[in-house]
């Protein structure tokens, strides 16, 4: 296929690009008031629904010219719901943890009187002389955001609000050039497959173009399977069509006619929203037969998983669309040889096809601009866990842990010290405040231990225990071994058998050099990247909090206080107060009873250790203590009855 | 009883024979497939199993072993309301499993089963990536964030009460005519 | 032809044969479970077959590796002795052992291994799991024995095989994946009992005919 005339493709462009500004025209006309609805799944989680609702039943008792727009995920989950109000003559304003009383209370006050309500204000969302703008906050404007540049401010469902801030514009100069002028770029840009491995983006595609097979498939790996991270997930349900724009850009680079989104199961919004993204580009002629005008056809279907992480594994994922078994297959052959039904097949992340639009439009130099020498770009992480302001971050490659972690997520809440960070989901690792100035990157984040893998970051203080927190991953992996293998099958099985042990208090002399042994032997031995990785949790637990691991087996002790095997509540009778109910209701057990002199006590034989006495307790009393090891903990006699 | 439920596997079958026919008979088409039924019925029953693998020309035990690999098929009805406790990392460091001990423990059954009337039944699942609002459980299509073992109990209340308002409703509009 | 030389010994081989083929045509054992020589593309699953070859920095499946001219394989190395070592502990671990009233003594490729690797059948570092599976028989002609199974598919290739359609599957996942004969009234397995190529084909006794043993 030969390049296409610039004219005649910006010509047919034009009409649709002149279409999404008319729109827009209308959107942002004279006294129309637009307010701004997070609606991907965390914001419905968090009450958006009932949020647009109290909008629309306050809206329709006033005269205010008002639209509500449904959009995608800024990424400020700890602010969810999130509400931008545009009113004409005022900065747009972010206002952050709606409610239906708050929605009223804007309409009122806001929308009809002009008082922004500072109270419940975020930040406007430009620089502007009234209300300081959240560009202020490390949070915002440390950020760099290329692939997430449009989530949370456009209506996903909308391609031409998409349109109207450049997007498709990257395909129609891909269109101009030649596939090899393409691939020659996303070489020179440095791009690194982002979901996980940190392959060359261009190398792949020109494996695949190289082929000798002339039907090629590009497929788009959407099944997001680590616990913790869920990018992916945003991405689709925020802006799908800078998805799909990078998957036309990568079929008509490598020379494919067929793509396939591969989306999670537990994701129905995303499936959604990319369904219907699609079916809107094909309308417009972005997609199917003769795109803008050409001869290039590209046909983009859906495949939804169903329910299996190592389907996240390229080959797994492969036989799962050809309606097999997710199990991985021994490469070589490599997909971009031999993939779905034995054709070169591209397989590439949602996050670097969504990279790849602007890659082509500002140029591979840009690209390299941001980010380190040896990963060009951003990465996106899901800081979530023990940290202050939770939720996806894009940052340029190369920012320290330091840095993500207390300046730009605000650190750990409630005064509680730092502890660890486990990065890369259930194949990543553990590292300790030690580490905390490695930069992130596919390889120095390899190099301390950890992995990039998908982005997953989950923060943990004081209050986690090292030892539960490898053998929960160890219990995911376990539980989504495919089987296949014998080390995995088996020996991830055994890790975990002897991760409980030691978490329930019977850990025995030797457990921890086997945990080593065994792990390093999985990660030799294993036939996939799901069971090489699956012992990294063990492994770098080890390594860095050994003595975690020797005070569960020699002292029978959890230093975090987590392990509930190990641990007890027990009330302080100095402390507690006579009378006072309140530990009482909230126990799930009925083990709280009361003592003689009408304080409360704890029976230790009926306990689950579920702590929510010790949240109960009002705080003048504080009066609930956890010890561990259990043993720690006073007895004291239920009296009998009567 | 008995009656009923065969009257019910029947209409199953049927409805499923007749959103077959949509199906080209593609060994690519099994995951759809089983996703179709398992979206009408929420659950594949074995004659369902052996009525796709005749439609695609498979034996049943392909059909069965792609079927059981999957955590999103069940065997078995599952309850009325379905309740899913995430246990993502996330949801595992603010006390997922205590969520999920607690809905066991009030309807006195485990993960992956269904209470004796049908009304419930509880699963876990791996992070349904709503992590900075940990804990979290779905209760049907609901997402409930920031849980806590006392909302476990609100949350089941509030399905008995609807239930016997409905059961109320009923009796009177019985009564009424 | 191509030569190769293992554990400093020249062989020669076919074109296109696999390392592991190559190897057991000319005397040379590899502990081995989930290969057949019918196979054009082995699962690779059973990480018993592990040899070390210049080049590569880890030991690897000699199933899934094509012979090359003058390529230097060793099959006795300390490190690959220590992967099949642990592979063979594992797969024991979930393995019930009762040789003596096992349909399959002397003839087992589990007690082959063990014996070639100087490995008792007793578990020393890990516990034995316990897989409480019963023993299937719903089927007309075989029957399943799950604590026995290393899950190495042979049964399910052959079956493909002589039959163009695999009567039998895996079914379920991860530690609880077993054989599974799913399908009672399959038009399938009316001509099942025939050929019996599975039962042939299981290195451990796992699938009998029915009847044909007692318990």
């Amino acid at each position: 296929m030969n390049q296409n005339s610039k004219e005649k493709l910006n010509g047919v462009f034009a009409s649709i690009k002149a279409e999404a500004d008319r729109r827009f025209k209308q959107m942002k006309g004279d006294d129309r008031h637009n307010i701004f609805i997070g609606m991907a799944t965390c914001g419905l989680a968090s009450g958006a629904m009932e949020v647009r609702a109290a909008f629309e039943e306050a809206l329709s008792e006033t005269k205010v010219n008002a639209h509500i727009i449904p959009v995608g995920c800024l990424g400020h989950c700890y602010a969810e719901p999130l509400v931008i109000v545009d009113k004409p003559g005022s900065p747009p304003i972010l206002y952050h943890d709606m409610t239906p009383g708050k929605a009223r209370l804007l309409v009122k006050a806001f929308l009809e009187e002009g008082d922004p309500v500072f109270e419940h204000v975020l930040g406007a969302m430009e620089e502007n002389d009234t209300i300081p703008s959240v560009l202020e906050f490390p949070r915002f404007s440390r950020e760099n955001k290329i692939v997430m540049a449009n989530s949370g401010v456009i209506d996903p469902e909308d391609v031409y609000q998409y349109i109207e801030r450049g997007g498709y514009w990257a395909l129609v100069k891909a269109l101009t050039l030649a596939p090899e002028e393409i691939i020659e770029e996303i070489l020179e840009s440095g791009l690194r497959g982002r979901g996980g491995a940190g392959f060359l983006t261009g190398l792949k595609w020109r494996l695949v173009r190289d082929a000798r097979e002339e039907d090629k498939i590009i497929i788009c790996n959407a099944d997001e399977g680590d616990p913790g991270a869920y990018m992916d997930r945003a991405l689709l349900e925020s802006n799908p069509h800078q998805v799909i724009e990078g998957i036309a850009i990568a079929a008509y680079a490598v020379g494919a006619r067929r793509a396939i989104i591969y989306v999670r199961a537990e994701y129905p919004l995303a499936v959604k929203m990319i369904k219907n993204a699609i079916d809107q580009s094909k309308e417009i002629g972005l997609l199917g037969k003769g795109i803008l005008g050409t001869n290039f056809d590209l046909d983009i279907s859906v495949f939804q998983g169903s329910g299996a992480f190592v389907c996240g594994e390229e080959t797994a994922l492969i036989q799962s669309i050809q309606g097999k078994r997710g199990m991985p297959q021994p490469r070589p052959p490599y997909p971009s040889q031999r993939g779905l039904w034995g054709k070169p097949t591209v397989v590439n992340n949602v996050k670097s096809m969504a990279s790849i639009p602007p890659i082509i439009e500002h140029g591979a130099r840009w690209f390299r601009g941001i980010g380190t020498a040896k990963t060009p770009g951003t990465a996106i992480f899901s800081v979530v866990g023990n940290i202050l302001h939770a939720g996806l971050v894009e940052i340029p490659m190369g920012v320290t842990l330091r840095v993500l972690i207390f300046d730009i997520c605000g650190g750990i809440p409630d005064k509680k010290k730092f502890k660890a960070v486990q990065i890369g989901g259930p194949s990543g690792g553990c590292l300790p405040e030690t580490f905390l100035d490695t930069q992130v990157d596919f390889d120095s984040l390899t190099e301390a231990g950890a992995m990039m893998g998908s982005g997953g970051m989950v923060v943990m203080d004081e209050d986690a225990c090292m030892v539960d927190v490898a053998r929960y991953f160890l219990d995911f992996t376990q539980k989504e071994s495919c089987g296949k293998c014998t080390f995995c099958r088996i020996g991830t099985k055994h890790l975990l058998d002897i991760l409980e042990r030691i978490t329930r208090g019977e850990g025995r002399e030797g457990d921890i050099e086997l945990l080593e042994d065994l792990s390093l032997d999985i990660r030799e031995g294993s036939l996939c990247g799901l069971g090489k990785t699956a012992p990294n949790p063990v492994l770098t637990t080890v390594k860095y909090f050994r003595d975690e691991y020797e005070a569960h087996v020699r002292e029978k002790r959890c230093p975090s206080m987590m392990c509930r095997a190990l641990i007890a509540y027990y009330i302080d009778l100095e402390a507690c107060a006579r009378g006072c109910d309140a530990c009482v209701g909230s126990c799930p057990t009925e083990s709280i009873f009361t003592t003689e002199d009408r304080k409360k006590a704890i029976d230790q034989t009926s306990c689950v250790r579920c702590g929510e006495c010790m949240t109960s307790c009002p705080p003048e009393y504080n009066a609930v203590r956890k010890v561990s090891p259990p043993a720690l903990a006073p007895k004291i006699e239920r009296p009998r009855e009567g | 009883m008995d009656h009923t439920r065969e009257t019910e596997e029947e209409a199953l079958l049927n409805d499923i024979a007749s959103m077959l026919a949509a199906f080209e008979k593609e060994r690519a088409n099994l995951i759809p497939i089983l996703q179709m039924i398992q979206e009408r019925h929420h659950y594949l029953s074995a004659s369902a199993l052996q009525m796709v693998a005749k439609h695609l020309g498979v034996s049943g035990c392909e059909v069965y072993g792609v079927a059981t690999f999957y955590n999103q098929f069940r065997f078995y009805p599952p309850g009325k309301h379905r309740i899913r406790v995430c246990l993502g990392t996330a949801c595992h460091l603010r006390g997922g499993d205590i969520i999920l001990e607690n809905f066991e423990r009030k309807l006195g059954i485990k993960e992956a089963e269904t209470t004796a009337d049908r009304e419930f039944s509880i699963d876990r699942v791996a992070c349904v990536g709503c992590c900075a609002l940990a804990p979290v459980a779905i209760i049907d299509d609901t997402v409930h964030g920031h849980m806590a073992p006392s909302k476990v109990e609100g949350l089941i209340l509030g399905f008995e009460i609807e239930k016997q308002r409905e059961k109320r409703g009923k009796q009177h509009g019985e009564s009424k005519q | 032809m191509v030569r190769l030389v293992v554990d400093n010994r020249q062989i020669e081989t076919e074109e296109g044969a696999t390392v592991l083929q190559a190897c057991l045509d000319n005397g040379i054992y590899i502990p081995n479970l989930c290969y057949l020589k019918e196979m054009d593309s082995p699962p690779g699953s059973c990480r018993l077959c592990l040899v070390e070859v210049d080049g590569y920095n880890q030991p690897i499946t000699s199933c899934t590796i094509k012979v090359k001219e003058g390529m230097i394989v060793k099959t006795n190395t300390e490190h690959v002795r220590r992967l099949q070592r642990t592979a063979f502990e594992l797969l024991l671990s979930v393995h019930h052992v009762d040789c003596r009233r096992c349909p399959a003594n002397r003839s087992c490729e589990l007690q082959r291994i063990a014996k070639y690797l100087h490995l008792g059948v007793k578990l020393k570092r890990f516990e034995q799991l316990e897989r409480r599976v019963k023993i299937v028989q719903d089927h007309p002609c075989l029957e399943y024995v799950p604590s026995r199974c290393v899950l190495c598919g042979r049964c399910i290739f052959m079956c493909q095989r002589e039959n163009g359609q695999a009567m039998l599957s895996f079914a379920r996942r991860g530690l609880d994946t077993v054989i599974s004969f799913f399908g009672e009234g399959d038009k399938a397995r009316a001509t099942c009992g025939q050929c019996y190529a599975c039962v042939e084909a299981c290195p451990v006794a796992a699938l009998l005919i029915r009847n044909a043993h007692s318990q």
